[in-house]
């Protein structure tokens, strides 16, 4: 029996006052041609008990990355997430409200939303923040799309867009799809050896509508380099910085550099891994990209007696408005994700960042140190900065190794030939604020004593 | 007005955590070193609580009152769909585990992709995008493919009504499609012979909901259909609107080939103040070869595998193939959207018929009670509003025009909609469809008891009874009064300036 809609048992005593007298009367504009008649074949309802129990079991089947040593990140943190985010977060009224077309009523949510595009604004170093895209590669890509629509007009070459080589092919795909329909041509950037980006190459792409590089790539180096690129491309081209958020308490931020549009997985800030989703993806700019950017944007302004009260603004770019000549088609965003990304962010405050970036940063090095001490496992970048992630090469394939630690209870990392198939004897070890020396002995001794057999 | 910059305590203060397990202060070079923090707050637990509670308090959810927002289906968010989520079995996944690691997640994917497959008449589901209009791109994108993959590669453009959501013609344009726009019938509906008109050799596909965002069923969709598919195009159902129909018909025998569902409608998945969402879609077989990938599989469980959840399955990940059209999301969804939503289905199972059945009902109710007031009641009012549409039926929401309210006192619809605040409602979807002069778009949804729905109407009634100068200043009780938004739009003040010392 269902339990969750009010008026069963009384549809005849509503059926009556409308004037008809059966459930069927008010589907009787469905034409018989397409009409279903038999019931769903689906089980019966359940109770709220059956579904916690059978949720329990099934969830709990799942091999959660807090319940042993995990060195999986790939673009997604393994985080601490204060207790106070979810709790505030899920309060009925934040959780139950719908975009806030009636300012009135919304100034809560409205004024969170504006104080976390604040956050993001100060954290990477850009004046403009939407209230949030669906995840890092959505944002790459659409700021892409809104780069070419900024700068095609001024670029020699208008429908070029250079990406840099060390993007996770996913999110490569996810552009792909995004950029393949209004004539953006992609052209690849490729690394040096040591993961630094060529900027010998990098030059031609200047005269381009727009470049996107990773801020750690996606081998996780910090490319130095990188702070000099804008200089190289020039004005009449976007730089676009894709950035690991929390590595910003720590590393300068793309705003300060050059970047005119810094894009990232907010993940870290404010919501667990789950699964890959709900997250967000945050999306800064300067000025100039302002009203050709996507995403929803909120405003201070004040009502009919002067007060202070906040808004949307600039919803004349936005698909209900604009329609096919919107700047984007997103409509529903994360906007609940990134509440609890600003929750986060004001909980942590600016020390607390710098901390917490530091706890990764060494914790990092502290597994590289060890892992790379393993007879026939070495570095694949040596000599780089790194934050987080690391790339090693193995004497063997990943693929192997990772089922012979996960038989020793280690999540031992990502199985870098998933991503490029040359790269199938390497593995991106993911590193977070929770490593203990204990975590690290595991990975240690189970990855040891995998390539320690392989001959 | 305080913000949480005015939070400023003593450098390093507020939420503690545990020092670094490990000292390499030089691990990044000086010369990539930031060199000023960001302008953050700086603040205690119990302070920010208070500041959150306080903005909580100042948003208006489903859980505050009766939210008629037509076209997004506000319905109750059931609370143990929200207790699931926090459970480590979801919260603490990664979605590039390997399947043997997530059989469960697996299982409940599985689970979603054939229960959607079933509803809605499709062979082929992807959980993948993350939101309505993803949805829709991603179909359209799979259209895309379809027509490339049989070298037909001169259909450019794709059909919408003019009173689609405007979702539709941005992701098809997204795709690099023109826009055809054809004009509704005077009755409201899909005006077939436009139709006829605008199909051609360079028609890629249609784009429709039904029931339409005017609440009506297209009661000529599988003509539609037929005049669409000789012409070579292919489909589209929006799934916006998909609570009015679940066991009544499908888009698979209205002729659609790809439709995108709403979890964050249909299957409850909250709002969140604008998201997250998740919109999957479903396919004919004859485009399921263009999904993105992957999407959860079974096969029967060997011996000697581990049992996964025990049903006798393993599940997997399955890669879609070489005609994929590859990611539209970096990851698989939002899987917790999508657990939220199977906890949701599981609460319905074959009566989520049930469900449209008292969507529909709501929404008549609601419409009757409104247009035919008691001729006490009746007297008092200063000008009613007119039907959207004639039609003497409509399926889980409706429109009004406040066209001749408008006329005889000036008050508009969003005046009343503003007025409606101080009563304690969300205010209708308002100018939507913009095809119904000052339109306001009322679904009440099926969780809204007769009680509420009666007392709407009372209120409705009793605002349209008041003098105009009181609508047309309203809101009078809110935390703020009306929000300039040419203001806003002017003064462009995006961000908190920042504090002197920073």
């Amino acid at each position: 029996m269902v339990d969750q809609i009010p008026n069963l048992g009384r549809e005849s005593e509503m059926l009556a006052e409308i004037g008809l007298s059966s459930i069927s009367d008010l589907f009787s504009n469905i034409p018989e041609g397409v009409r279903r008649d038999d019931p769903l074949p689906l089980p019966p309802p359940q109770s709220e008990e059956q579904i916690l129990e059978d949720a329990r079991r099934l969830l709990g089947a799942n091999v959660d990355l807090d319940s042993r040593p995990s060195f999986l990140s790939a673009g997604l943190a393994r985080n601490f997430v204060p207790s106070m985010v979810p709790m505030l977060a899920t309060r009925g009224e934040f959780l139950t409200s719908y975009t806030p077309y009636q300012p009135e009523v919304s100034q809560g949510m409205l004024q969170a939303m504006w104080e976390f595009q604040t956050m993001v604004s100060e954290l990477v170093g850009l004046p403009i923040s939407n209230v949030s895209m669906y995840d890092a590669s959505t944002a790459a890509a659409e700021a892409i799309t809104c780069a070419v629509r900024v700068k095609s007009k001024k670029a020699t070459d208008p429908n070029s867009v250079f990406v840099s080589e060390l993007v996770p092919p996913h999110r490569l795909s996810v552009i792909r799809n995004y950029t393949q329909g209004v004539g953006i041509e992609l052209r690849i950037l490729p690394h040096n050896d040591d993961g630094s980006l060529d900027m010998e190459l990098a030059s031609s792409a200047a005269g381009s509508s727009a470049v996107y590089v990773e801020q750690p790539n996606a081998l996780g180096i910090l490319d130095e380099g990188l702070m000099g690129l804008k200089e190289v491309i020039g004005d009449s081209t976007a730089l676009i910085v894709g950035v690991d958020a929390v590595s910003l308490g720590l590393v300068e931020p793309p705003g300060h550099w050059g970047a005119d549009i810094v894009v990232g997985e907010g993940q870290p800030f404010g919501i667990g891994p789950t699964g890959g989703g709900p997250i967000y993806g945050i999306f800064a700019c300067t000025k100039e990209f302002l009203r050709l950017m996507p995403g929803r944007i909120v405003g201070q302004s004040i009502d009919t007696e002067g007060k202070t009260a906040y808004t949307l603004t600039l919803s004349t770019r936005e698909q209900h408005i604009r329609r096919h000549r919107a700047t984007s088609n997103i409509c529903s965003n994360e906007t609940l994700i990134a509440l609890m990304g600003a929750m986060h962010m004001s909980l942590l405050g600016p020390e607390g960042l710098e901390k917490l970036a530091t706890r990764i940063s060494s914790s990092t090095y502290a597994v590289m140190e060890a892992v790379t001490k393993i007879p026939g496992v070495e570095l694949v970048n040596p000599g780089g900065a790194f934050f987080r992630e690391f790339a090693i090469r193995l004497p063997g394939p990943a693929k192997d190794a990772l089922s012979s630690m996960d038989a020793s209870g280690v999540l031992g990392g990502f199985d870098l030939g998933n991503w490029w198939e040359e790269m199938s004897d390497c593995l991106l070890i993911g590193c977070d604020e929770g490593i203990t020396e204990s975590d690290i002995s595991s990975l240690v001794d189970a990855l040891g004593a995998w390539s320690g057999g392989v001959e | 007005m305080s913000t949480v910059f005015d939070f400023n305590g003593a450098s390093g203060s507020g939420w503690s955590q545990p020092d670094s397990n490990f000292q390499n202060p030089d691990a990044v070079p000086e010369s990539l070193r930031r060199k000023r923090l960001p302008g953050w707050p700086r603040a205690s637990e119990p302070e920010l609580v208070r500041h959150y509670t306080l903005l909580s308090q100042k948003t208006f959810g489903i859980d505050t009152g009766f939210y008629p927002l037509g076209s997004c289906t506000m319905k109750h968010n059931p609370r143990v769909n929200e207790r699931i989520v926090q459970l480590p079995g979801i919260d603490r996944i990664h979605p590039l585990q390997d399947s043997s690691q997530v059989q469960g997640l697996l299982a409940i994917y599985y689970e979603m992709q054939e229960m959607l497959a079933i509803c809605s008449g499709m062979d082929a589901v992807t959980l993948q995008p993350v939101a309505g209009a993803q949805g829709e791109f991603t179909a359209i994108r799979c259209i895309q493919e379809y027509h490339r993959s049989r070298g037909d590669d001169r259909r450019d453009k794709v059909i919408v009504p003019d009173s689609a959501h405007g979702t539709n013609p941005a992701s098809a344009s997204m795709c690099g499609y023109q826009i055809i726009e054809i004009p509704s019938a005077s009755d409201g509906r899909l005006d077939i012979d436009a139709l006829r008109a605008a199909v051609g050799d360079d028609t890629a596909a249609m784009m429709i909901t039904n029931p339409s965002t005017m609440g009506l069923f297209e009661t000529n969709i599988a003509e539609a259909s037929k005049i669409v598919h000789e012409a070579g195009g292919q489909m589209y159902y929006d799934g916006a609107n998909f609570n009015a129909i679940i066991g009544k018909t499908d888009p698979g025998r209205m002729g659609f080939d790809a439709v995108h569902y709403n979890l964050h409608k249909t299957f409850s998945q909250p709002h969140g103040g604008g998201g997250p969402g998740s919109g999957p879609i479903g396919v004919k077989d004859h485009l399921s070869e263009f999904l993105p990938t992957p999407i959860a599989s079974r096969r029967e469980s060997q011996e000697g595998e581990p049992n996964g959840v025990g049903d006798g399955f393993y599940y997997f990940w399955q890669d879609v193939g070489d005609n994929s059209i590859g990611k539209v999301q970096q990851w698989n969804g939002n899987a917790g959207a999508v657990v939220r939503a199977w906890a949701f289905y599981r609460r319905y199972g074959r009566d989520l018929e049930r469900m449209s059945e008292h969507a529909v009902l709501s929404s008549n109710y609601l419409r009757h009670k409104i247009m035919n007031p008691e001729p006490d009641v009746a007297a008092k009012i200063n000008c009613m509003p007119s039907e959207g549409s004639e039609a003497s039926l409509v399926m889980h929401e409706f429109t009004l025009s406040m066209s001749p309210v408008k006329e005889v006192n000036g008050v508009t619809g969003k005046d009343v909609a503003k007025r409606l605040l101080d009563y304690g409602y969300m205010s209708p979807t308002l100018y939507f469809p913009q095809i119904v002069p000052e339109c306001l778009m009322i679904e009440p949804t099926e969780t809204e008891s007769k009680e509420v729905l009666d007392k709407f109407a009372a209120d409705f009634h009793a605002v349209l009874s008041e003098d105009p100068e009181i609508l047309t200043t309203a809101p009078h009780t809110t935390p703020v009064k009306r929000v300039d938004e040419v203001w806003a739009a002017r003064n462009l003040i995006l961000r908190h300036p920042g504090n002197e010392e920073d």
